[in-house]
């Protein structure tokens, strides 16, 4: 291992332009404040929602998967800085993230579902 | 030694910047070095304006993105404390530990790994305090 092979994520390849290093830190740190976000969000669905009428369960089926996929937010952000930590170090173009597409996917799903719950609540 | 500095070592002159390592001369600034997160900013001949001293002012952006996320910690922390206020206040203890993390320099991945964790330990409390309240 020569002086400029160091450490990191995956332990090889050279040190990237500490900017791109700087850049893959804020993506993941802006990715940790979407999964906090919708933490909150589901916390603030199941307390501060009055509950839907005819439809007790509405607000924790809207609120509990938004918690859940804060919490894979914030796995998934930090496999995508390993991934693009170790693309950046061995000089490789960097992988596509899914999570753009699965963020989109889920808000609107729980959109859906959210339409349905106040349907239903409404027809009751 | 032939190669760039490593941490903690001193600056070549044009080389590629180290983390733990001073700022290289030229190059841009590093993590960890004297103008790192948080540490003072370089000076020295040739280093007059900010985007001599941080190119891109990219770590004065990080930072700053570090102390984001610790305050929407904290946000989280004082929206639980409505509901839970022991789990709320340790919630909202998370988010002076996170800043500091910004601040320091070495084993990043696993400061970054800590964050992540800290992340589903908060939304665990968050799914009890959800299952217990009515």
């Amino acid at each position: 291992m020569t002086d400029a092979q160091t450490q990191g994520p995956a332990g090889e390849g050279t040190e990237p332009d500490p900017r791109f290093t700087f850049a893959n830190e804020r993506t993941f740190l802006a990715w940790s404040r979407t999964a906090l976000a919708l933490v909150v969000a589901g916390l603030g669905v199941v307390q501060l929602l009055p509950p839907f009428p005819g439809v007790p369960w509405g607000r924790h089926v809207l609120g509990v998967p938004l918690i859940v996929f804060g919490a894979v937010v914030a796995v998934a952000a930090y496999g995508d800085w390993v991934r693009n930590q170790r693309a950046l170090r061995l000089g490789r173009p960097l992988p596509r993230s899914v999570m753009p597409w699965l963020l989109a996917a889920v808000i609107t799903v729980i959109a859906v579902i959210a339409a349905v719950v106040v349907l239903v609540s409404a027809l009751r | 030694m032939t190669g760039p500095a490593g941490p903690g070592s001193p600056a070549v002159p044009g080389g590629p910047a180290v983390p733990g390592g001073p700022a290289v001369p030229g190059g841009p600034a590093v993590p960890g070095g004297p103008g790192g997160p948080g540490g003072p900013a370089p000076t020295g001949p040739g280093r007059d304006g900010p985007e001599d001293l941080d190119p891109g002012l990219a770590r004065e952006r990080t930072s700053l993105a570090w102390t984001r996320t610790a305050l929407s910690f904290a946000a989280v922390g004082a929206f639980v404390l409505k509901k839970d206020v022991a789990a709320g206040l340790v919630i909202m203890a998370a988010a002076p530990v996170i800043w500091r993390l910004g601040r320091l320099v070495h084993h990043r991945p696993g400061q970054l790994k800590l964050v992540a964790a800290t992340i589903v330990a908060v939304a665990l409390v968050a799914l009890v305090v959800a299952a217990t309240s009515g």
